[in-house]
Formats: C-alpha cells, structure tokens, sequence
C-alpha cells in the first residue's frame, strides 16, 4: 500500500487529477479504496453501507480533488473526508442510541482455557453502539483528536472523551479483561 | 483509594496535559493496579490497530467514474446555459439555415440531418425522465454506461468542430455524426432501461 500511497501523492498524478484526467483519478482511487473502506466498514453497520460511503467518498475526492493544496498528507484528506461520510451515514441510518442495552445485540462468545469466555476483539468492537464504535476507532485508530472527532460529529469534546471512555469500558468486560482491584 | 477513572486513563495518554493530569500521574506512579489498567489499555489499542484490513467485494470505480463523468457533462451544460442537445443542435441548425440561404452541392439533406437531431433528443429526453443518476447501478452497467457517455462527449466535441468544415463536408458530417449520437445514445437507454428491468426496477 505505501506504493501507492507515493505514486498517489507524486506531484504528476494530482496535477492530472486535478485537470480531470481519469487515469489519474483511477490511480488516487486504487491507492486509498482499501484503507477508506476498511474505515468505512469500521464505523458502518453493513457492509453495503461501507461500500456507499467509498463510492461517496471518491465521488467527493474527485470533485473537490482541485481544493487540496498539498497542505498536510493526501491521505489525511481523504481520511478527513471518509470518516465525514461515514458519521453522515449512521446519522442517516439514525443510528442506534448510545445508552441502548448492550445486551440485546447478541454475539458469539469464544472459549478461553476452561473457565473464561472471552468475546474476540472484532465481535467485541462490532458489539458496541456505532457512535462508540466511531470514536474509538477514528480516535484510538486512525488519530483524530477529540477535537476533531467533536467537529465532525457535530458534539462537544467532552461527548467524544466520554463516548472513548464508556467504549473502553465495555470492550475490557467483554474482552474478560476486568480484574479485582 | 480511589483509582482512576477509564476517562482519567485515556487521557493520560494524550500528548497535551488535561485538567488535573498532574494528580492523576500522581496516583498512577504510586498504584500498580492503575498501572496495568493503564498498560491493557495500551494493549487493546494496539490491538484494535492490528486488526486484519478489509477490503470491498465489489469494484466500485465504475460507478464513481459514471458519476463524475455525467456530473462534469451537466456542468458543461450549465455552463453552455443549454443542454448538452440544445448546445450541439443550435450549432447544427445555425449551420443548416447558412446551407440553406447558399445552396451548395451537399449529398446529405437537411431533412435527413433534422430527423437525426429530432431522434437524437427524443432518446436524451427518455434518459432525464428515467434519471439514471438516482438509481442504483451494479459495476458492468456503470461501466459500460460511462463508456458510452464518454463517447457522447467526444461526438458533441465533433459536431462543434463540425463547423470549421466546407459546406458540402460538413452536411455529411453533421449526418454522420448525429446519427452516430443517435445510436450512442439509443444504447445508453437500453443500458439503463435494460439493467432497470433485470432487477425488477
């Protein structure tokens, strides 16, 4: 992928890009389609809602690729817009209330020696509330600040420091990581 | 003792100091509870960015690519203050009245060019009134819709070059190429028209 993160960001396929060329634009999207959709299914309840947001994300990417001026990574900016997309998307889907009983999502729990039922990581990440699930990923993840996060979502710093906080706190008592202290 | 919160831990990780940062350091170096709360905290982050990458079952550039291509058309249009018929006919028919008013020894008749235009906007009328755009399109018809728009554009690009042409020349190339659009365009709808009715639209 770090191919063709360079070959995206050299100087030559974003003036082309920029001038509409569709070869170009082909190449921006081969470099970024998997990490936008890795983003995307992350924080999107189905798979066909991540698939969407790649395709709104590049149709954005490749209207507004002429307003990218080179400060801070192409791929920061195209992240910057995936995740924008991704958190219209669960608003869009009217996402599922942050306070809703974690307990009627049922997910499979996996055996750990003989006494211990652990949740693996990705069932457990899948089990959270998506707003939850979106912060901790574009935060712990992908290294947005809570700032960020905030902006994006339309909240206060403070909803996206207690949203990391409330996920992690799930995620150890399902992970079996909880300890007598 | 009151240990720190799962708030006052992922703070800490922050670069920048948050309020009372100071005290909850302070707590930290002094409580090894705290101190493995803190370090599977670290862990589990680290794991969540190990996690495998997925990547999408489907190819979807083709649509992303129909998209732009049939958005930068209708920006040319507005542009142009017409539609993209209107924009190649007005140049026909400025053409054809010129033929008209100094007859010259043409093969292609007006009529004949005419008749192309009129099916030629009777086709892009049938297409705005499906609205392909707001539709959902699998890969192979985005893909071969966008070809066919592509080749669209450079028959419009060619009946505006049309007009550098001598008289006789240019009838035979208005007709060709109006009906070539007619054809072009035809195709366009059955694409859709027939992607439309394969699922069930």
């Amino acid at each position: 992928m770090a191919e063709a993160f360079l070959l995206a960001n050299s100087d030559v396929v974003l003036a082309r890009a920029r001038a509409g060329d569709s070869d170009a634009l082909e190449t921006l999207f081969r470099a970024f389609e998997v990490p936008v959709y890795n983003l995307a299914r992350r924080i999107c309840r189905t798979a066909e809602d991540a698939e969407d947001v790649l395709q709104e994300t590049f149709f954005e990417v490749c209207r507004s690729i002429g307003q990218y001026r080179g400060e801070g990574s192409l791929w920061g900016w195209v992240r910057t817009i995936a995740s924008s997309k991704a958190l219209m998307r669960l608003r869009r889907n009217k996402y599922r209330d942050t306070d809703e009983l974690e307990e009627e999502i049922h997910v499979p729990l996996r055996q750990e020696g003989s006494t211990h039922l652990r949740m693996d990581l990705e069932a457990a990440l899948e089990r959270l509330p998506e707003v939850s699930r979106a912060v901790v990923w574009l935060h712990d993840v992908e290294g947005f600040t809570h700032e960020e996060i905030a902006d994006m979502m339309g909240k206060t710093v403070s909803f996206s420091k207690s949203q990391l906080a409330r996920a992690h706190v799930r995620l150890r008592r399902w992970l079996g990581e909880e300890i007598a202290v | 003792m009151t240990h720190l919160s799962m708030e006052d831990l992922t703070l800490l990780r922050e670069s920048l100091p948050a309020a009372g940062a100071a005290a909850a350091r302070e707590h930290l170096a002094a409580c090894p509870a705290c101190q493995a709360e803190l370090e599977r905290l670290h862990q589990r982050v680290a794991r969540l960015r190990a996690l495998p990458t997925v990547a999408p079952a489907r190819d979807r550039w083709p649509e992303v690519r129909r998209r732009v291509v049939a958005e930068r058309r209708r920006r040319q249009y507005r542009w142009l203050g017409v539609g993209g018929f209107a924009a190649a006919a007005s140049i026909t028919l400025a053409l054809l009245v010129n033929n008209m008013s100094h007859p010259q020894p043409v093969s292609a008749s007006t009529e004949d060019i005419s008749r192309a235009m009129d099916r030629s906007h009777s086709l892009e009328q049938a297409l705005d009134t499906y609205d392909p755009d707001s539709r959902v399109t699998d890969g192979v018809t985005a893909q071969a819709a966008g070809e066919l728009e592509d080749r669209i554009a450079v028959i419009d690009n060619q009946l505006e070059s049309a007009q550098m042409l001598d008289a006789a020349a240019r009838n035979n190339a208005l007709l060709r190429l109006w009906r070539e659009r007619v054809g072009l365009m035809d195709a366009l709808v059955d694409v859709h028209i027939t992607h439309a009715s394969n699922v069930g639209l």
